[in-house]
């Protein structure tokens, strides 16, 4: 059975930045997280995919069909949220599924209201008035609501509070439990990937630098805590990446158990948070 | 077909928030015209001013999307970048045609209360044609401009591109004052006078197919 999504050495360059040939597979019935920095490269690939905008380089293909000879076919079968852009914010709920309904050949009117009841949203309210959570709760409606099989999602929990960010994950839980479907979810939000995703993709400055299921990476990586003379004793291939504090070191491995092994005077090795990975790439060495 | 008509209901929901606007403007108009001397005449010219005030003001729809980011999300749907352009151009052209039939409608209904002297179908036709005309020359220019610099930027622009374009024909026609094709000029007066009726609808569709073209073009390169 074919991915979900695979985009195969991705390359695009802008004045400044660049996406330096990335990878990506998004398998069925899985949930993908893309994480990283701002500006490192994942909504530029998340607009890639969606032949929003040009590639320089590289083929992207959505359940076997090619990105852009059959774009309209892939996009009447996928849902897509952008964390800044939709129809109109000078439209009404009634207004949106009457514009839906002509666009989608599978729209779901019955099932786009019974969530509107559900999440209690303004049917004759301008969505301009809406707040962010009612804005985003109404975004992921109009795009889980078309019977499709692939969410792809860009930050679609920043700015949210905790109550309304529990409620939208929990749809992309519900969306997942038919097990052919899938999700590419980009965030910065990293506990949020830590509860929903199954692969972690990680991307900074335009590369993919981690590509692992999360369990992998949460529960085999781990981070060293250590001082200036540990570290001096510790041989370069054992770690990832080291990031120096001004009393500590920091260092990512790739198999704590390994490293725990190996280094046995070192007791201090936790297991690491999406965050913290994170930002010993950003900041190590 | 679907495509653009969900396409143009938005368009149109979204511009039922500035139905009291319209409704003003149609009145400000109707009011203007019947307290001048020759309301005869000013009240002929409804049609062209209807044709006219219902093509610039479809072209807000522009300005919603803009407002909304609304091009990247309506991408990412069943929808092609040349749907997305003819919708706009279907809408345009469908409002500024229903300003001039409305605007014909009102002249009627006026004339037949007796406020006005009822116009001949030719005087009508040619104003509402003339009022086609004049507002398919600046959407014309205006549309393509929107599509490459956006709403906002796209209204200097199209101040830019106007008056590059009257330049160029002031330039062409003072160089060319003494050609002798030109001699022949109030030949052409006299075509224009004789089959307008022909000649403006064609020039239109003429005008509007070339800029639609540019259009696709422009939205075809862009990147969202």
């Amino acid at each position: 059975m074919e991915n979900a999504i695979e985009v195969r050495n991705l390359k695009k360059k802008y004045d400044g930045f660049a996406l330096k040939g990335i990878n990506i597979t998004v398998p069925r019935g899985m949930i993908v997280g893309l994480i990283g920095e701002n500006g490192a490269g994942k909504t530029t690939t998340i607009k890639s995919i969606l032949n929003l905008i040009k590639v320089d380089e590289g083929t992207i293909s959505i359940f076997g069909y090619d990105h852009i000879e059959d774009e309209k076919r892939i996009k009447d079968e996928i849902g897509v949220v952008l964390d800044d852009s939709f129809l109109s914010d000078y439209l009404t709920v009634a207004h949106v599924d009457k514009v839906l309904s002509s666009l989608y050949e599978n729209w779901d009117s019955k099932l786009f209201f019974k969530y509107i009841e559900s999440f209690k949203l303004p049917k004759d309210k301008m969505i301009k008035d809406f707040s962010s959570g009612m804005k985003m709760k109404l975004k992921v409606l109009a795009a889980i609501c078309h019977h499709h099989k692939l969410l792809i999602l860009d930050e679609p929990t920043s700015g949210l509070d905790p109550v309304a960010r529990n409620e939208i994950l929990d749809m992309f839980q519900e969306f997942i439990e038919d097990e052919e479907n899938s999700i590419l979810v980009s965030s910065h939000i990293t506990t949020d990937l830590e509860h929903i995703a199954d692969y972690i993709i990680y991307i900074s400055d335009g590369e993919v630098v981690i590509s692992k299921t999360k369990d992998e990476l949460l529960d085999k990586y781990g981070i060293v805590r250590c001082t200036k003379d540990e570290y001096s004793s510790i041989s370069k291939d054992d770690y990832v990446k080291c990031k120096k504090n001004r009393y500590d070191y920091e260092l990512l491995v790739e198999d704590r158990q390994v490293f725990k092994n190996k280094y046995r005077n070192l007791d201090v090795i936790d297991k690491p948070t999406l965050e913290e990975i994170m930002l010993i790439f950003v900041k190590g060495e | 077909m679907n495509i653009i008509k969900g396409l143009i209901i938005k368009d149109l929901l979204q511009l039922k928030n500035d139905k009291k606007t319209l409704l003003i403007f149609i009145v400000i108009f109707i009011f203007s015209s019947l307290s001048q001397n020759n309301s005869g005449n000013s009240l002929t010219m409804l049609s062209f001013i209807f044709t006219f005030g219902f093509g610039m003001f479809s072209i807000s729809s522009f300005n919603y999307d803009e407002a909304s980011k609304a091009d990247r999300y309506i991408l990412t749907l069943p929808v092609t970048r040349k749907d997305v352009v003819l919708a706009k151009y279907l809408f345009v052209v469908g409002s500024s045609l229903l300003g001039s039939v409305l605007g014909i409608f009102l002249v009627v209904v006026l004339a037949s209360m007796s406020l006005l002297e009822m116009p001949s179908i030719g005087e009508l036709l040619s104003l509402a044609l003339g009022g086609l005309f004049g507002v398919s020359l600046i959407l014309a220019i205006q549309i393509p401009c929107i599509f490459k610099w956006g709403a906002e930027k796209g209204r200097v622009q199209l101040f830019i591109v106007s008056a590059i374009m009257i330049l160029l024909c002031g330039i062409m026609l003072t160089a060319s004052k003494d050609m002798i094709f030109l001699n022949s000029f109030s030949n052409i007066v006299d075509i224009l006078n004789n089959f307008w009726f022909l000649i403006l609808p064609l020039c239109i569709a003429g005008i509007y197919l070339i800029s639609y073209k540019v259009s696709i073009k422009i939205y075809a390169q862009k990147e969202f």
